[in-house]
């Protein structure tokens, strides 16, 4: 059994439908790579799935677990979490806060202190910051806290979105290794990226979408550039 | 100067409530003023049947007033945040009519107040100065209003959750915050500052049903000349606004005093918009 599975859910923005019938599954433990360009659909799929956006039609189980039409709360509390977009960093809280934020769960707050060690160690960089305003921080500091931000909760299942948007190349391969270690570790990653390249290298199947629709799916090993460039850009 | 400065922590306390609604979740509560007089009156009713002593009477009217809060926000103020300003003013502004009236009903206009010894009661400062004890204890009481709040919302998940919701809403939940639920506690402790200060301005003066305007308009200045959302500038503006009150009063007379605070609140509105401790 798959650990998130959605199927044919429909989303709209109104009058207009952003995602037509997308179905999309994600096994326990495994990498999957989300690819497309700008208005394919992705931040739409994310949104949905985390519960910020309500799906017309389609179910999306996690865990087994019906979740579409669930609060993003509940969704959190379930064991899945997002790192969005643009890291999302609170302005008026510092780092420790920041993290401390993650573990708003009854559930995440119990192992709290366990968990920052953790994070701190796959960070390191983070502790010399701790007491600063998490928006004092660069760019690649920012994903990290991000990233632990988000860890921070404990959960099962792990959503990176465009986790090397802005970033240097060196602080890109560091966060890409931090998503082997916390795969390694037992959570299921997803990916959704414009880096083509890189997370097709570290990703288990792929999913490629085009204007609301998935174009193209696969192992990544499996699929050649020619048919990666054709779904991307809806050639 | 010393009166000012302790009337000044009374008026912080009066603004700390819309200071913080504000700041956390960008709507302004005309219903602020209303709150803090239902609080006085909630006071004087338990004082009558209980016989307490008005300060004590805060540990009924504080958690009944946070209830009060946290049920407005869940079935009033949430429903209409998505939609602008407009909707929440119109909703705490009927809410301050409602509240008048009820009070005005069942209280009748007389004026009232909660009766202490501290009105009469005279503190020797440096040796030079008397200075009424209550003016002390609302300080005091500001003081501690102020401390207490700071501490919360730095120390407590609840206080990062208010933060982080004011901060990105949308974040906020995907960090597992009922942002809703986050609101209404927000609301809920905003009433308890109405509460307090309620209680603080029943002791110190008269009040009537309509009281809760004036003291609206007080709120108003404080948080405009300390700057909005911000809890220390808050209190800072409450001890100008008492500052020049009190200097106006003793340099123009008495009828001036309320002049010459918002002629101060201009001059900052002028020099400063964003208030003394504002960040933008």
């Amino acid at each position: 059994m798959p650990l998130l599975e959605m199927k044919d859910v429909a989303v709209y923005y109104g009058q207009l439908q952003a995602l037509f019938k997308v179905s999309l599954e994600v096994g326990r433990g495994r990498i999957v790579s989300v690819l497309g360009a700008n208005g394919a659909g992705k931040s739409t799929l994310l949104k949905s799935i985390s519960g910020l956006l309500e799906s017309r039609s389609g179910t999306i189980f996690f865990d087994q677990k019906r979740i579409d039409g669930l609060p993003p709360h509940h969704i959190v509390d379930l064991g899945l979490s997002l790192v969005p977009e643009g890291r999302k960093i609170f302005s008026s809280l510092t780092v420790r806060e920041n993290l401390m934020i993650g573990s708003y769960t009854p559930k995440a707050r119990k192992e709290s202190r366990e968990t920052i060690k953790g994070i701190l160690q796959l960070f390191p960089s983070l502790h010399a910051r701790i007491s600063q305003k998490g928006t004092d921080l660069s760019g690649g500091e920012q994903q990290m806290l991000a990233i632990g931000r988000a860890l921070m909760s404990r959960p099962r299942f792990i959503i990176f979105d465009e986790i090397s948007l802005g970033l240097s190349p060196l602080v890109v391969k560091e966060l890409y290794r931090a998503v082997k270690k916390i795969n390694q570790e037992g959570m299921t990653v997803v990916l959704v990226e414009q880096d083509v390249k890189r997370s097709l290298k570290v990703a288990d199947f792929a999913y490629i979408l085009q204007e609301g629709k998935v174009a193209l799916k696969g192992n990544p090993r499996h699929l050649t550039e020619e048919t990666v460039k054709r779904a991307y850009f809806g050639l | 100067m010393i009166n000012g400065i302790l009337l000044g922590g009374l008026y912080g306390v009066v603004g700390i409530g819309l200071s913080m609604v504000f700041g956390i979740m960008r709507q302004v509560n005309l219903a602020h003023g209303e709150l803090m007089i239902l609080s006085s009156y909630l006071s004087l009713l338990f004082l009558q049947v209980l016989g307490l002593h008005p300060l004590l009477t805060l540990f009924l009217v504080a958690p009944l007033m946070f209830f009060i809060g946290y049920l407005i926000q869940i079935f009033l103020f949430n429903r209409v945040m998505q939609r602008g300003m407009e909707p929440f003013l119109m909703i705490s502004f009927g809410l301050s009519i409602i509240i008048q009236n009820a009070l005005l009903l069942i209280f009748t206009p007389d004026a009232r107040s909660l009766e202490t010894a501290m009105v009469i009661k005279g503190v020797e400062v440096f040796g030079r100065f008397n200075i009424p004890l209550i003016y002390l204890v609302n300080f005091a009481v500001g003081v501690l209003v102020l401390t207490a709040l700071q501490q919360f919302m730095k120390r407590t998940y609840m206080g990062w959750a208010i933060n982080a919701s004011a901060d990105n809403e949308t974040a906020a939940k995907l960090m597992g915050i009922n942002v809703n639920k986050v609101y209404a506690y927000a609301m809920g402790i905003a009433a308890v500052t109405a509460a307090i200060s309620g209680v603080l301005v029943g002791m110190t003066f008269t009040f009537y049903p309509h009281s809760g305007t004036q003291y609206l308009i007080i709120a108003f200045g404080v948080v405009i000349i300390g700057g909005l959302g911000s809890l220390p500038g808050t209190f800072l503006g409450g001890l100008v606004l008492g500052v020049s009150q009190l200097f106006g009063g003793r340099i123009l007379g008495p009828g001036f005093q309320l002049l010459s605070g918002y002629i101060i609140l201009l001059i900052i509105l002028t020099l400063r918009p964003q208030g003394i401790l504002g960040g933008r």
